[in-house]
């Protein structure tokens, strides 16, 4: 019994991390133009890494597995691309603007990445709630 | 013999390693996009009909543990994620299935001692 109501609490820790992550693919999209952040430097890409879930007293005690956390959001330091636009009043000495190094495309495939991913988990957590009711039925 | 016999004891147990599955399947898809993670999974038949097979059934299955395995050989992506949501998403229907199952038998069982007490 213990399981199936852990079984929910793994499926809500993968639903947290798969809606940060589209948070944080959602900011990317929309500041794939902004080449001026809080630094003054163009907007750099985020990442979101996430780690299997750790062990807790409890987890060592029922052997059982602890979902995914989330270890970090790290900045992509890859360049951004460079375009000529002297006029733009964040171009360069030889009228380069760089733009952030968001790809519009990897940020779309990472959207259905993430919210087909949640959706298993959703999935998942139907089950173990059905599975739950299940046993329920057994005491009638 | 106790109230309940060798069969209500494996299928309490049988539903006992379902649920175990469903939490490590369950894990697995939390995981699915965790760089450098290893799909887990557990074959809870196998330890029951071995145990089953044994000399002393009712002792062997009482003792029984599951254990979940962690395969390591294989790799699906380029971060060393080796979760398939198709494949995972599967076994976690099979598996509740199995589960209904056996608690549809354990029920049934309770309904005939039910009808042996009279109620």
């Amino acid at each position: 019994m213990g399981e199936l109501f852990g079984a929910l609490g793994i499926s809500a820790s993968g639903m947290t991390a798969e809606r940060l992550r589209m948070d944080v693919t959602s900011g990317n999209l929309a500041n794939a133009d902004s080449t001026k952040g809080a630094n003054g430097l163009p907007y750099q890409r985020q990442e979101v890494v996430l780690q299997a879930g750790g062990q807790s007293f409890s987890d060592v005690l029922g052997n059982a597995q602890a979902g995914v956390q989330v270890a970090g959001i790290v900045n992509d330091t890859s360049p951004g691309k460079k375009v000529y636009d002297p006029g733009h009043p964040d171009a360069d000495a030889q009228g380069y603007v760089t733009l952030p190094n968001v790809n519009t495309v990897t940020e779309m495939t990472d959207l259905i990445t993430e919210s087909r991913s949640y959706e298993a988990d959703t999935q998942a957590m139907q089950t173990a709630k059905q599975l739950y009711l299940k046993t329920l039925d057994l005491l009638r | 013999m106790g109230l309940f016999d060798l069969t209500d004891l494996v299928v309490q147990r049988g539903l006992e390693g379902a649920s175990l599955r469903q939490q490590i399947l369950s894990n697995n898809l939390a995981n699915a996009n965790t760089a450098g993670f290893k799909r887990s999974d557990v074959d809870f038949q196998s330890t029951l009909a071995s145990a089953i097979g044994s000399g002393d059934p009712a002792q062997a299955i009482a003792n029984v543990a599951f254990q979940p395995q962690t395969d390591s050989s294989t790799t699906m992506t380029a971060d060393g994620n080796n979760v398939d949501t198709d494949t995972e998403m599967s076994n976690l229907t099979s598996n509740a299935l199995e589960y209904e199952t056996l608690a549809a038998v354990e029920q049934q069982r309770f309904s005939m001692l039910k009808t042996a007490m009279g109620s």
